[in-house]
């Protein structure tokens, strides 16, 4: 639902609340959230998209760069301890919190 | 091409190279930061910005989400039934997000961000269950 909301995929509030309601660990949490993603994104594109709202350029570009760090990020994912990663996810989470309130 | 326009690329690349690391790192799609970036540096139409970051988030999410498999990290029974409830909220909230006020929503939500951190930074025990793997 915040995904459509928002414009952004969701992973947000699905990785909070797998970790807190269903006490996943940190890391499968994570990884189960980038899956459910893929499909919920691919929705919004195409409601996006028939509105004639999608840069195909400007996502190309995007994609190219994301496409690199994705493995980069994914990788050091699983050097990290499940504690690490709570502290690293709570510490962006407030950021974006604070970004959000003073926009 | 102008010396503005390879600007504009290059940066176009280097917020997707962060939006993915954040992406593979946390598990997030990577619009809650391609979006802000694309609307405030670029110019984008916010419109334009929301349906192109959610383009960009499929190739990521699907190659990252195959690294984590590969990793023995990632039930995909789990990410199914996420997915199910996933796709229709995001119909749901798509619907909602135009009939409400823009500046209450965006409080709304970063209040309710800032609640979850703290439950997420405070040690284990205190109120969160022990984890399952």
């Amino acid at each position: 639902m915040l995904s459509g909301l928002f414009g952004v995929g969701g992973g947000i509030v699905m990785v909070p609340a797998m970790v807190l309601l269903l006490a996943f660990g940190q890391a499968r949490a994570q990884a189960t959230s980038l899956a459910a993603i893929v499909p919920i994104a691919a929705v919004g594109a195409l409601i996006f998209g028939r509105a004639d709202s999608v840069d195909l350029v400007a996502a190309l570009l995007l994609a190219a760069g994301s496409l690199l760090g994705v493995q980069a990020g994914a990788r050091l994912m699983h050097r990290l301890s499940d504690e690490r990663l709570s502290l690293i996810f709570g510490i962006f989470l407030v950021i974006v919190a604070l970004t959000m309130l003073l926009a | 091409m102008s010396p503005d326009q390879i600007g504009d690329l290059v940066q176009l690349a280097l917020i997707g190279l962060a939006a993915g690391f954040l992406a593979g790192l946390l598990g997030i799609g990577g619009g809650v930061l391609m979006v802000p970036a694309m609307v405030l540096l670029l110019g984008f139409d916010q419109h334009v910005a929301q349906g192109t970051s959610l383009m960009v988030v499929i190739p990521a999410a699907l190659t990252g989400s195959y690294t984590h498999h590969r990793n023995g990290r990632l039930f995909l029974r789990d990410a199914a039934i996420l997915a199910a409830g996933g796709v229709i909220g995001a119909v749901i909230g798509a619907v909602f997000a135009l009939s409400i006020d823009d500046d209450i929503l965006r409080r709304l939500f970063a209040g309710f961000l800032l609640v979850i951190a703290v439950r997420m930074l405070l040690p284990k025990g205190l109120f969160r269950r022990e984890s399952k793997g």
